[in-house]
């Protein structure tokens, strides 16, 4: 076992830090839920560019925090930024003009889920932090570069950019980017990490 | 170039957390993702939420490139 399973932490400890307006704080609070936020999006995959909404809903969430009211029950600003991102994504569906009766479907799908249903959360712990890293460092030139790049941007720099500062053509890094996980996956597999199993 | 070999690479482009803004500084789906079948844009969903969950395991505030990429643009001022 490479991961710790705890009891879902309530996200709310982070908020009066939020509201003072501390970013820091609402990396916190993000940390813990956007691996639940992309989780309740799942019924939505095929249809919404999920990642987008996900980002989209975290920056609603930071304007909206200052009005959220609490109702006594925790986790309230997950359970908000949820909301926020369904509805975003039922919003993408009607403007693609996907059909009413196929929005419901979705909807509904997405309605069943709660994040607190399993009262646990996976964290990961030291030692996956490290097999990890050990298997970024070993990873060949070229798609070590490639993933360092790209995971290094923090999501602010297109692939093309990330391309041409490595003076690699763009498929040639996205083909480095895939080498890379796939190399990464095989090692941590050799030291009995599963990611598909352990992460998801 | 094959075609799994492009579609592979449409999978990978849609990986990443950079997503192109509307004028009005929304985010848009990224062209890569539109691009892609209903069996393409799944492997992107699953494959993101692995990389994501593996890349706030390394890191030292357990961020992924997501979560990255939203601080930075509040930052920003959006």
């Amino acid at each position: 076992m490479t991961v710790e399973q705890v009891r879902l932490p309530d996200l709310d400890e982070h908020l009066p830090r939020i509201l003072e307006g501390e970013v820091e704080a609402f990396g916190s609070w993000m940390a813990g839920a956007e691996p639940r936020l992309r989780d309740s999006l799942r019924s939505f995959a095929i249809l919404v560019d999920v990642e987008g909404v996900v980002q989209e809903t975290a920056l609603r969430i930071w304007q909206t925090a200052p009005r959220f009211v609490a109702d006594g029950r925790e986790n309230g600003l997950l359970r908000l930024a949820i909301r926020v991102a369904r509805n975003l994504a039922v919003s993408e569906l009607r403007r693609y003009r996907v059909e009413p009766m196929e929005i419901d479907a979705l909807e509904r799908e997405a309605r069943a889920y709660d994040p607190t249903a399993s009262g646990v959360l996976r964290v990961p712990d030291p030692l996956l932090a490290r097999r990890i890293k050990d298997c970024l460092e070993r990873l060949p030139r070229q798609p070590g570069r490639a993933i360092a790049a790209r995971v290094g941007s923090g999501g602010m720099e297109p692939d093309e950019a990330l391309a041409e500062g490595l003076g690699m053509r763009k498929n040639t890094f996205l083909q480095n980017v895939t080498r890379a996980r796939k190399l990464v996956a095989d090692c941590l597999a050799r030291h009995g990490v599963d990611l598909a199993v352990e992460l998801s | 170039m094959r075609r799994d070999e492009q579609r592979a690479i449409l999978i990978e482009a849609a990986t990443t957390a950079w997503r192109p803004q509307s004028p009005s500084g929304e985010l848009r789906p990224h062209p890569a993702w539109s691009d892609l079948d209903s069996a393409g844009r799944l492997e992107v969903y699953e494959a993101t939420r692995v990389a994501r969950r593996m890349e706030a395991a390394s890191d030292p505030e357990g961020l992924s490139s997501t979560a990255r990429a939203v601080l930075a643009r509040l930052r920003a001022g959006r």
